[in-house]
């Protein structure tokens, strides 16, 4: 298969795969916009109206942090799965395992285009004014991507390896949660080699605040900050893409004989 | 005649416990040809989708090898690949001409092809859900021989559909093949093997047991079965 045949046939597959779900439920495509909102609407309850989370401009905050967690959280916990879930296709045909993940993968970054377009308009009729440094926003959702895709396709591997990975990898998403900064500000935690440290430790909090500084602060993120984002999802990338070129029998195997 | 597929000694073992390992076939040793058509019989639990699997690249062989001619594709027909039941036909058959290595051109010239051979009217652009089984295997048919693969490997795919459609698809069938490709067929039915058939293999317990004229093979495995 060329490298133009695989892309069509991830991109089909996403489509395809869109069209078919959206077909399921009464509400079809909308749901796309509906079910990240009602998360943000159950922390807003929580948060801002049982706690009074005193963070200023909380819905906004909560939106730009939950929206893009949410993103990271349902591709990584799907493309997990999806080696599993497309088992019998891998038992009849030889297709490299990877494209699996990344049409899972593909699904989702069609879907957050949405969400993000849909934030923008909310955020525009918020009183947030758009400026240059919005342009930011296309690096730093790239790089978001770019930590999905190696994530990904590292949650199918270890799940093709064991099953168990699938809980410890949804056990993982509620952690990152808390340790995120989607309903605290990270800039709160005084200690600035923690705080640092916890960034460079955990590039999804990095990339969320970096959201939040070019959408509600409208200044331009720390190029640093962004460039150990990139270093570890590339490093990442590699080391899992080297996995999979390694592994493409042992996966059908693992999968297929279970 | 050109070698396309040559198996020399492959054996596959299975884990079936964390610790414990079972072998599906071993010492397995088979050359097919441009312009062959072999057909694999055996019990079931004998081993013989696994073979094709170990043919089609679907799975490593756990000692041996397996050589394929330079350029050979090779794939196993399979009836409604990475079909989806709320998809339209349309959709379907594009997606799994897509799977099966064509080119996103080539599927759409074959969607006019697979639409007529298919017979399903207006029922082509419904979604699968709404399909009765037999108009779900003629769509898979008539996807499934868009397969270009010189070497096609058939797990009892023809046994689909009424009386009518199982003719026509075998005519297809007929027709798709010539002498520069070859196919392996596994089959439980008598007639189809030695029509179709050049040379049959018996696999028993792992084993190449009988080989040669589809007659004498199927001779033997009914002795097996007798037995």
């Amino acid at each position: 298969m060329t490298f133009n045949q695989t892309v069509t046939l991830v991109d089909t597959l996403a489509r395809f795969h869109l069209k078919g779900e959206s077909r399921q439920y009464f509400f079809g495509y909308l749901w796309w916009v509906l079910e990240p909102l009602l998360y943000v609407g159950v922390f807003y309850l929580v948060f801002e109206i049982l706690l009074d989370s005193r963070q200023p401009d909380f819905l906004y905050f909560l939106m730009v942090g939950k929206l893009s967690f949410i993103w990271f959280s349902k591709s990584v916990n799907q493309a997990a799965s999806s080696l599993e879930a497309n088992k019998g296709l891998m038992a009849q045909t030889h297709l490299r395992k990877e494209l699996f993940p990344l049409a899972v993968i593909h699904q989702g970054f069609y879907r957050q285009l949405v969400v993000f377009i849909f934030l923008i308009c909310f955020l525009l009729m918020g009183g947030y004014l758009p400026s240059a440094v919005w342009l930011w926003l296309i690096p730093i959702t790239l790089l978001q991507a770019m930590l999905i895709t190696a994530c990904g396709l590292l949650g199918a591997l270890l799940v093709s390896f064991k099953r168990d990975f699938r809980l410890l990898i949804q056990l993982g998403m509620v952690f990152l949660l808390f340790m995120s900064g989607i309903f605290w500000d990270l800039n709160v935690i005084a200690d600035t080699r923690l705080r640092e440290g916890l960034l460079v430790l955990n590039p999804l909090a990095n990339l969320i605040d970096c959201y939040r500084q070019v959408l509600m602060l409208g200044e331009a993120p720390n190029g640093m900050r962004l460039a150990w984002v990139l270093g570890e999802s590339l490093l990442l990338l590699i080391i899992v893409w080297a996995a999979y070129s390694r592994l493409q029998f042992w996966i059908a195997r693992q999968v297929v004989t279970r | 005649m050109t070698a396309l597929l040559s198996l020399n000694g492959v054996s596959m073992h299975f884990s079936r416990e964390a610790d414990s390992r079972y072998a599906v076939f071993g010492g397995i040793n088979l050359t097919v040809s441009a312009g062959e058509c072999v057909a694999l019989v055996g019990r079931n639990g004998s081993g013989k989708s696994t073979l094709l699997r170990v043919m089609a690249k679907i799975f490593a062989p756990t000692s041996g090898s397996v050589s394929w001619a330079p350029g050979v594709a090779v794939s196993l027909l399979t009836l409604g690949l990475g079909f989806r039941q709320d998809l339209s036909g349309r959709d379907n058959a594009f997606l799994s001409c897509l799977l099966m290595g064509l080119s996103r051109k080539e599927a759409k010239e074959a969607l006019s092809d697979i639409e007529a051979f298919c017979e399903l009217g207006q029922f082509f652009d419904e979604p699968v859900n709404k399909y009765s089984a037999g108009m779900r295997a003629r769509l898979g048919f008539g996807t499934a021989l868009m397969n270009r693969s010189q070497v096609v490997l058939i797990d009892e795919t023809l046994s689909v559909g009424d009386a009518f459609f199982r003719e026509k698809a075998r005519i297809a069938l007929e027709q798709e093949f010539n002498e520069h490709r070859a196919v392996v067929l596994v089959s439980h039915a008598e007639q189809q093997v030695e029509r179709l058939c050049d040379r049959a293999i018996l696999l028993e317990q792992g084993e190449i047991t009988a080989e040669g004229h589809p007659g004498a093979v199927l001779a033997a495995y009914a002795d097996l079965t007798a037995n």
